[in-house]
């Protein structure tokens, strides 16, 4: 591949300035003349009949310019797999978890708005509620949605090769039960959402979201109005690690509000909010055996997973497939038996997160695999490094892998954590583990996967870019500029960009499945050479020369190998225009990933992705056996990302994926009692602070994928599946104890070191 | 006793960033609300509003102050510094170059509230250890980063 | 989360703000830092009529010496405590205790008079509004029964503070000034142990002062939590030794926060401990002692025997740590 100016390079986010001096605005920083404020009042019931709702106490206080329930708003389903739509604005009828939407509000001040809430009466009839999904299963257990009779609302049963045949040929078999806990995304940022609407009737709503294509349509169709009559803007994201994917009551109430009074509405969360009535990672109940022949080889895994969904789908046909087809990488795996359930409870609801139902199965996996390894006497890394996928290697079920890092991301991270030296080795208490992952750059083929970018030469030689791609802080629009800027030979300094505006901005799915930089890059990535190969046209006519045989770069225009032979950038456009040629210029670019059968995974196999990304995460950590308490020393995270755009964003990835990996191995949980969560706050559930944090060593693998623009692949998601099994295994290796419930408390552990001390 | 004299709504001077405001508002609002909605000053973030996450941080007398649990009324004429004061003559901060630049932003709501806490901090303790960098910033939760990055940065401006 | 309404008070000396205090004491509160009020407020659990500004009364920030005596000024903040030279100096286990309060902004803010007069804790009582409305009120919001246990009349809530423990070890002393003048007691006085109203003070009065007598002995403070920052304790000790001139113990001194409705002294370990010398089976003995003498509530999302356990692990740890010739 040729040199590289800009892609590759360690460039600050292009907004990093804004945000560093507090001009960067964020949905709640945005203000409108007469701006309204709303809130929603909530269900302080895990399960109850609404029979009665009254809503005159808050419109009678003052200030109070309007007050629905779900009766008053258009009763269409939302949801964000079209397939499972199963949630209204507000609640009509009954409500199913604590924090379900029952009435909203809006007012002249927040005070206002606050106050009304209190003013609103309903008569609930409490209903029997159900908490565990495994006896939310049975039969005879309340029903929570009464199309659903069983509670299960998304299935998957898949089998891949014979899987009872290779038990049968396997030399050993090992089954093991493990459960994960509910994990909240906590992006910074809560929810916020803020309508306005123009003369014409058309509302804009910027909201905090990672999909504003998706909640245009949404928005559509649940208010009952056409497409072109709302425009979603995204101001800056203060985060969103997959909460930010789906739709909310904030989104349809502030439009609905804003459409009735004809004022801004903006409706903001409560920290309490994001954590009891968003989403988060879904709890896992996981059985798992596995049969392998006596030379490390896995012949057969078969699972029983169940997950806790809470209330409602959000993605749960989707979570619950991904976790099935991501067991069969980054190993190979010719028989797999995969029986998966998604089950409503009457608790907070589940949805994408950071890796998307992998990390639960990644982490029983992962840690079953190092007690194979141990009771059949091969190293970890060795049994790992033996199963390891390839490139090019045929899968189960069809995906097509192109490029393949995972034995170098194996090496490289053992090789970083001292493996060699320590595994094993260390004084009690002091331990190694690893653990490795695959995950998707982008999906493939669902409705609407493609990716638009339009790319406009500016007489002044600047460029502007336009792109749908959602960034929520991950740095998004800096690595499509930097693809663009590369392309066409100019510094980053020159491109502006403006994003994700349903109005403005081509096509875009949204930022999910981390598949950005791979879908939106190469949209734009072919929006820029089309925008170049017009220019180039006009100076090889110029300069006389065929248009193959120049060059941008540097701001120069000139003959490959030759750099005096050609000019700038600013003279091919001058020349350009007194060519005739229309003005302005502008190339246009859309991407999808290439697929001859579109599949989704839900109901065929078949390639999911462009391209995988792998990646092993290896720990140290130390743990204090007088008080159970767990220190993470160090990580070193090794990801193969095909080709890193820009490696400083890409270890900013690596970094806050480890430690939210961490979190969910040792500290986070959302604890609910009869479907309250009892610590919904920063100051109980145990997010990790600074004083938390490990050492962490990123490796980049690069593989440059054919398929990624400049050979790129995900960073964002992939690097969280690990960490926790990462961690889990490394306290085996310090203590001789094999956890497999989520987090790992110190109570746990003087627990298990009790035991052991028993035995 | 004044205690007839006492009113909901009084007009409060406040210095932010050495501009005296001067509005009528309630006593129950606090700095956050005042700043965010009545001066247009949005840099201070709201990430929690109980004090538990230092989005919120400004610097009062220099001191990190939480202002979600600082009423406004409470800290008239005191000098306060908010995340669009800290340039001088529009030079950035030292933090906040390196912040940028090393790459210790990533959603940036964090980071106000990072940077200022930081400052207090640097201010009353130059030469810091990294364990010292890490406490005095752990009343400041970040979701995005791990933190790494923010306190590479901190800690270049110490070894001088 | 909006704070309630309110009216707003700025007294300019002591004698206003407890006349304002006693007029109406009932739906009155004092303001220091705000760090644990306001978030009470905006909970709704406090919804004062009046709120007295503690902080525009000038001279009641102080850290001095008089003659041997510590004086500490109710209004002084945790960071000025463990920025203190004169504390570093002679009670450098006080700044290294306020360190340990929340995260440092909370310390900026929060004053050593209000982290001894802060709020007792319960899950079901330190929750919004909204939470705390599928239920009915409990005794400490007004109401009239316990979530936690359904013993009638009384209130568990736990005291969580950090500072208290480690002062009531130097055994320091509360100077209060009310409508009929200046009191002194001891600061172990201060807390009434009944989870609802969990300070003694009388009506109208507010703490002054914290009096340390000179220091003597080794004392230790060992917070346990689940992240090094932010969290209240899930249990702490406050442990502090006078050897009797021999290898034996003159005076234990153990204390604990976030086990009861006050801070708790185990009388019958520190007993144990007293002429004993330090060998491994006394550790073993008090520790336990300490441990069955606690009775920790449901109050937190950590269980009792938990709380309990913790407890029995950082008095062993506490008192290994005075094994060693030069406890740090
Ligand atoms: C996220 C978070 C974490 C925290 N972590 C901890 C922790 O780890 N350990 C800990 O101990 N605390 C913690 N706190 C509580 C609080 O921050 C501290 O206790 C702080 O020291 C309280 O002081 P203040 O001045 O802010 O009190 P304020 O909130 O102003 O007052 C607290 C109470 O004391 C009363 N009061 C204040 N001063 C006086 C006086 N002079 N006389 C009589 N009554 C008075 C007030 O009326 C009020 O009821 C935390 C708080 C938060 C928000
Ligand atoms: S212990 Fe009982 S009465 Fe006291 S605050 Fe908790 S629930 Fe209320
Ligand atoms: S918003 Fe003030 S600390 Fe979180
Ligand atoms: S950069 Fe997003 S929270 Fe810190």
């Amino acid at each position: 591949m040729n040199k590289l100016d800009v892609v590759g390079k360690r460039e600050p986010m292009l907004d990093a300035w804004e945000k560093a001096t507090g001009r960067a605005r964020f949905t709640d920083d945005l203000a409108f003349p007469g701006m309204l404020y709303g809130k929603i009042l909530r269900s302080p019931l895990a399960h109850a009949k609404i029979l009665h709702l009254d809503l005159t106490g808050a419109e009678k206080v003052t200030g109070v310019k309007g007050a629905i329930g779900g009766e008053d708003i258009p009763k269409k389903k939302y949801g964000i797999v079209p397939m499972a739509k199963d949630e209204y604005a507000l609640a009509i009828g009954k409500v199913r978890y604590v924090g379900d939407e029952v009435a909203a509000v809006v007012a002249t001040s927040l005070d206002a708005a606050e106050e009304a809430l209190s003013k609103i009466q309903v008569d609930y009839e409490e209903l029997p509620a159900v908490f565990d999904p495994v006896e939310a299963m049975q039969p005879g257990a309340p029903v929570i949605h009464e199309e659903v009779h069983n509670n299960v609302s998304a299935s998957i049963r898949k089998e891949f090769g014979n899987v009872e045949k290779a038990f049968g040929e396997s030399d050993f078999l090992f089954e093991d039960t493990f459960e994960t806990q509910a994990v909240n995304h906590c992006p910074l940022e809560p929810q916020a959402a803020l309508a306005v609407v123009d003369p014409s009737g058309k509302v804009t709503l910027y909201a905090s979201t990672q999909i504003p294509f998706f909640l245009r349509r949404n928005l559509a169709t649940t208010l009952d109005i056409p497409e072109s009559k709302v425009r979603v803007i995204k101001p800056k994201v203060g985060g969103g690690f997959g909460q930010k994917i789906d739709l909310y009551a904030k989104d349809f109430c502030a439009a609905f509000f804003a459409m009735k009074t004809k004022k801004p509405v903006k409706f903001v969360y409560e920290r309490e909010e994001v954590f009891t009535s968003t989403r988060q990672r879904h709890p896992m109940h996981i059985q798992l055996k596995t049969g392998m022949r006596k030379d490390g080889t896995i012949l057969a895994q078969q699972f029983k997973v169940i997950a806790d969904g809470g209330a409602y789908n959000s993605t749960a046909p989707l979570m619950i497939t991904l976790a099935c087809y991501f067991i069969m990488l980054p190993y190979r795996l010719e028989n797999l038996l995969f029986e998966g359930y998604h089950v409503y409870t009457n608790k907070p609801v589940g949805g994408a997160m950071r890796g998307h139902g992998i990390p639960q199965v990644r982490f029983a996996v992962e840690a079953q695999l190092d007690h194979v390894a141990e009771k059949m006497g091969i190293d970890p890394l060795d049994l790992r490094l033996k199963n390891a996928f390839q490139a090019g290697a045929p899968h189960p079920a069809k995906l097509r892998v192109q490029t393949c890092g995972f034995s170098d991301t194996l090496k490289t991270a053992a090789k970083g954590i001292g493996w060699e030296e320590k595994r094993g080795k260390l004084p009690f208490g002091r331990g190694v583990g690893l653990a490795g992952a695959s995950f998707p750059s982008g999906v493939s083929n669902m409705s609407h996967i493609s990716s638009g970018a339009m790319v406009k030469i500016e007489r002044d030689g600047s460029i502007t870019l336009l792109t749908g791609a959602a960034d929520i802080g991950q740095g998004a629009e800096t690595v499509i500029s930097q693809i663009v800027a590369e392309e066409l030979g100019v510094p980053l300094e020159d491109i502006r960009i403006t994003a994700a505006d349903t109005e403005i901005t081509p096509l875009d799915p949204g930022t999910f499945g981390s598949g950005v930089t791979l879908r939106a890059g190469n949209a734009a990535k072919i929006a820029s050479q089309e925008a170049r190969e017009k220019l180039f046209e006009a100076v090889a006519e110029k300069m006389e020369v065929n248009v193959k045989e120049l060059e941008a770069r540097n701001r120069r225009i000139y003959v490959k190998g030759s750099p005096e032979r050609g000019m700038s950038f600013k003279e091919a456009i001058k020349f350009y225009q007194y060519s005739d040629r229309p003005m302005p210029i502008i190339g246009r670019g859309s991407y999808q990933p290439p697929a001859k059968e579109p599949t989704t995974l839900l109901k065929e196999d078949g390639n999911f992705s462009p391209a995988y990304s792998f990646m092993t995460q290896a720990a140290e950590v130390e743990v204090d056996t007088k008080t159970g308490k767990v220190k993470v020393l160090k990580m070193v995270a090794s990801h193969d990302c095909g080709k890193a755009i820009n490696p400083m964003l890409v270890e900013g990835q690596l970094e806050g994926s480890v430690v939210g990996g961490m979190g969910q191995a040792l500290y986070e949980e959302v604890i609910t009692e009869k479907g309250r969560v009892l610590n919904p706050s920063f100051l109980d559930y145990g997010i990790p602070t600074a004083m938390e944090a490990p050492s962490i060593t990123s490796v980049e693998v690069e593989t440059n994928d054919p398929e990624g623009p400049f050979g790129a692949k995900e960073s964002g998601e992939g690097t969280q599946l690990a960490p926790a099994p990462a961690i889990i295994n490394a306290i085996y290796d310090a203590i001789g104890v094999r956890f497999k419930t989520l987090p790992v408390t110190p109570e746990k552990i003087l627990q298990a070191l009790d035991e052991k001390k028993k035995e | 006793m004044r205690g007839k004299e006492v009113v909901v709504k009084r007009i409060i001077t406040l210095n932010v960033n050495g501009e005296e405001f001067e509005f009528l508002t309630e006593v129950h609002r606090t700095l956050l609300e005042v700043l965010r909605e009545d001066l247009g000053l949005t840099g201070t973030k709201r990430g929690c509003d109980l004090g538990t996450c230092g989005a919120c941080t400004v610097l009062i007398e220099g001191k990190p102050y939480l202002s979600c649990l600082t009423l406004a009324a409470d800290v008239q004429g005191k000098k306060i510094v908010t995340i669009e004061g800290l340039a001088q003559d529009g030079e950035p901060h030292p933090l906040q170059k390196a912040f940028v630049q090393k790459g210790a932003i990533q959603c940036g709501f964090c980071t106000p509230g990072m940077i200022l806490m930081a400052k207090a901090f640097l201010d009353e303790n130059p030469n810091p250890s990294e364990e010292e960098v890490k406490q005095a910033i752990s009343g400041n939760i970040c979701r995005c980063t791990g933190y790494t990055k923010i306190v590479e940065a901190i800690l270049s401006l110490t070894h001088k | 989360m909006r704070l309630p309404k309110f009216e707003y008070l700025e007294p300019k000396t002591l004698q206003e703000a407890v006349r304002a205090l006693a007029s109406d004491a009932k739906r009155s509160v004092l303001l220091a830092g705000g760090t644990d009020l306001l978030v009470n407020m905006k909970h709704r659990v406090i919804e004062p009529k009046q709120v007295i500004n503690l902080k525009t009364i000038p001279k009641l920030a102080y850290v001095k010496n008089v003659k041997d005596e510590l004086r500490i000024g109710a209004l002084a903040t945790l960071h000025d405590l463990s920025s203190s030279r004169v504390i570093q100096e002679r009670f450098p286990i006080l700044s290294h205790v306020a360190t340990k309060v929340g995260a440092y902004a909370l310390q900026a803010m929060g004053t050593l008079g209000g982290n001894l007069c802060q709020g007792n804790r319960c899950r079901f009582y330190n929750q919004s509004a909204f939470w705390r409305g599928a239920k009915p009120p409990c005794y400490k919001a007004g109401g009239k029964l316990c979530h936690v246990v359904r013993k009638p009349g009384e209130c568990h809530s736990t005291y969580c503070g950090d500072m208290a423990p480690v002062l009531i070890a130097l055994e320091a002393q509360v100077r209060v000034v009310g409508p009929n003048g200046e009191r002194v007691l001891s600061l172990s006085k201060l807390y009434s142990r009944d989870g609802k109203r969990p300070l003694s003070l009388r009506k109208g009065e507010i703490l002054k002062e914290v009096l340390i007598p000179p220091p003597s002995g080794k004392t230790l403070y060992l917070k346990w939590r689940r992240r090094e920052s932010i969290e209240f304790p899930i249990v702490s000790l406050a442990l502090h030794i006078e050897k009797d001139g021999t290898e034996k113990i003159g005076k234990a001194r153990i204390i604990f926060s976030a086990v009861g409705s006050g801070p708790v002294e185990t009388i019958g370990a520190e007993e144990m401990l007293e002429s004993s010398s330090l060998d491994n089976r006394t550790i073993e003995r008090v520790s336990n002692q300490a441990a069955k003498e606690i009775s920790p509530m449901r109050t937190s999302i950590y269980s009792p025997s938990y709380k309990r356990r913790m407890a029995g692990i950082l008095l062993r740890q506490a008192l290994e740590n005075f094994q060693i010739p030069n406890p740090k």
